[in-house]
């Protein structure tokens, strides 16, 4: 029952607006929390603090047993934290294969890149597909598989990814959740994962957290939460196709 | 005939030299957004550097082009770390590109008075790296100074080419042009890779500096005219372009040459600044860049 990721009174936001108020998270090593919210309640805002993009305003952030919330994001990085931003964060102008291989700058993932590289394309065989193209003309399903692929260039402790069904078409998004499936599956990784609403998750999801105005409001599994007609219409308003 | 081919080697042995300066201000607006005024008193120190090495104790003249790039490195990597290095966190209060173009500037003034201070104002020959000429064509003739100048100039282009092409560093360095913020995130120590860029686009400036010393002199100023120069190929080359500042180069080179032959020197320069002049209204992107700004 050890924490991979703990996050404990976290505020964080963007020069003096408060995004994330005491905002407390604690995920157990090799399982996948998701945190669901309605957009501009800081969801993206913990990710970024908790791998360095933002420097927290207080609070903590540990990872194993190690305090990162000081720490800058090259060196988080090294210590194994995959952030997937939100909007992919691809290079337009680079290659898909160089988007790749820039996933494993780290020097100690660096060596291995090839034999990495091979794996991730026989994972991903659409990506491999793409391979000598830029990724400025990728469609999103495409650009957001290609980010997956990248996250998967190294080693991670914990994986952060940032609402991987946004802007995508349903059979876009089903392939960007089977990547998912199959991240989660071969690396072992301890994910959080951020999505608006409660519609893909199911398959994931091994916790659910509410993030409401900075903090988190409610956690449960997912079957507790999404059949929670309160929770659903307090806090994410008009959604009723809750899915499972 | 002859006419053809002199402003073709005169061009292209302008547009060389012209390049190696003004890609290192490419390098640098690429992945900082920033201009780096300090370019030119790195020529200025590449010409010092020539003429103490070749001039006062008679170094081999590859090994003091060796030295102006390493001590130019330095310098370049030092100018970062006091006038851009410390404005990076607060890009979003000031107006980053406005304040680091005085603040380099200021450190290129600085620099020129050191020279100043220390050489004086007199100009110091620096002796060409290879003496001699070649006879191209029926009298049109180049030195083996220029020649070098030339291929040198094109070898170092090449090598950063193949540099951001190929290698782990030179990716970091176009994917932190591109996304700073993934590029943080995937663990490229940004801290460490804008001095470097900017030592490393020096370096390319003081190269250039040790071949035009021995053109003309060292001297404080050597290197108001060279700045001049590359901004302008930098911003007809389309700023953040690569390939956009090469074509502006030796455009700018051949042009140059095609006025010394057939029109004359003194209407060199109207000439050339009208062109650029013309060409910029009609594409203010620059030959290469795109309307949404050109990234390595």
């Amino acid at each position: 029952m050890t924490a991979a990721l703990d996050v404990s009174g976290l505020v964080a936001g963007y020069d003096r607006t408060v995004v994330v108020r005491d905002l407390s998270l604690s995920v157990e090593a090799g399982k996948t929390a998701v945190v669901i919210g309605p957009n501009g309640h800081g969801k993206t805002t913990m990710l970024l603090a908790i791998s360095g993009l933002i420097k927290p305003m207080s609070g903590s952030i540990t990872l194993g047993d190690e305090r990162i919330d000081r720490s800058s994001a090259e060196s988080i990085a090294g210590m194994g934290v995959v952030h997937i931003m939100q909007g992919d964060g691809l290079f337009a102008d680079m290659t898909v294969e160089e988007n790749l291989l820039m996933g494993a700058f780290v020097s100690s993932s660096w060596r291995g890149r090839r034999e990495t590289l091979k794996r991730v394309y026989a994972d991903l065989p659409v990506v491999e597909s793409k391979r000598d193209q830029k990724a400025r003309t990728l469609s999103g399903g495409e650009r957001r598989l290609v980010g997956l692929g990248r996250g998967m260039m190294r080693p991670a402790r914990v994986m952060l990814i940032d609402e991987p069904s946004l802007g995508l078409a349903p059979v876009a998004i089903e392939a960007v959740y089977a990547a998912i499936a199959k991240l989660r599956a071969e690396s072992g990784a301890t994910v959080v994962l951020v999505e608006e609403n409660f519609t893909h998750i199911g398959g994931v999801a091994d916790v659910v957290h509410i993030l409401e105005t900075g903090s988190i409001v409610r956690s449960g599994s997912f079957d507790e939460l999404s059949h929670d007609r309160t929770v659903v219409e307090t806090y994410l308003g008009s959604i009723t196709d809750v899915t499972t | 005939m002859t006419d053809i081919v002199a402003i073709i080697v005169n061009g292209l042995v302008y547009g060389s030299i012209y390049g190696l300066v003004a890609i290192g201000m490419t390098l640098i607006y690429g992945t900082l957004r920033i201009l780096d005024m300090s370019q030119g008193s790195m020529v200025m120190i590449g010409g010092y550097v020539g003429w103490w090495a070749l001039a006062t104790h008679g170094v081999n003249p590859l090994l003091a082009l060796v030295l102006a790039f390493v001590v130019t490195f330095v310098v370049g990597t030092l100018t970062e770390l006091v006038s851009v290095q410390p404005l990076i966190g607060r890009r979003g209060e000031v107006d980053f590109e406005m304040v680091t173009f005085i603040t380099t500037f200021a450190v290129g003034i600085l620099l020129t008075n050191v020279a100043l201070q220390h050489f004086g104002p007199f100009q110091k020959n620096v002796p060409p790296i290879v003496s001699g000429n070649l006879d191209v064509y029926h009298g049109v003739s180049i030195s083996y100074h220029e020649l070098t100048m030339a291929g040198v100039s094109v070898l170092l282009m090449g090598a950063l080419g193949l540099f951001l092409a190929r290698t782990r560093w030179g990716f970091a360095v176009r994917a932190v042009a591109q996304d700073l913020d993934a590029a943080r995130s995937l663990g490229v120590p940004v801290s460490r890779l804008y001095p470097a860029t900017m030592g490393l686009a020096s370096a390319l400036a003081g190269v250039g500096g040790v071949f035009l010393g021995a053109l003309y002199f060292a001297s404080p100023t050597a290197g108001d005219l060279p700045l001049l120069q590359a901004l302008i190929v930098v911003v007809l080359g389309g700023l953040g372009s690569l390939t956009g500042t090469l074509y502006a180069a030796y455009l700018v080179g051949l042009m140059q040459a095609f006025c010394e032959v057939e029109i004359g020197t003194t209407w060199t320069l109207p000439i050339l600044y009208t062109a650029i002049l013309i060409i910029l209204v009609i594409r203010p992107y620059g030959l290469k860049g795109s309307p949404s700004e050109a990234r390595l």
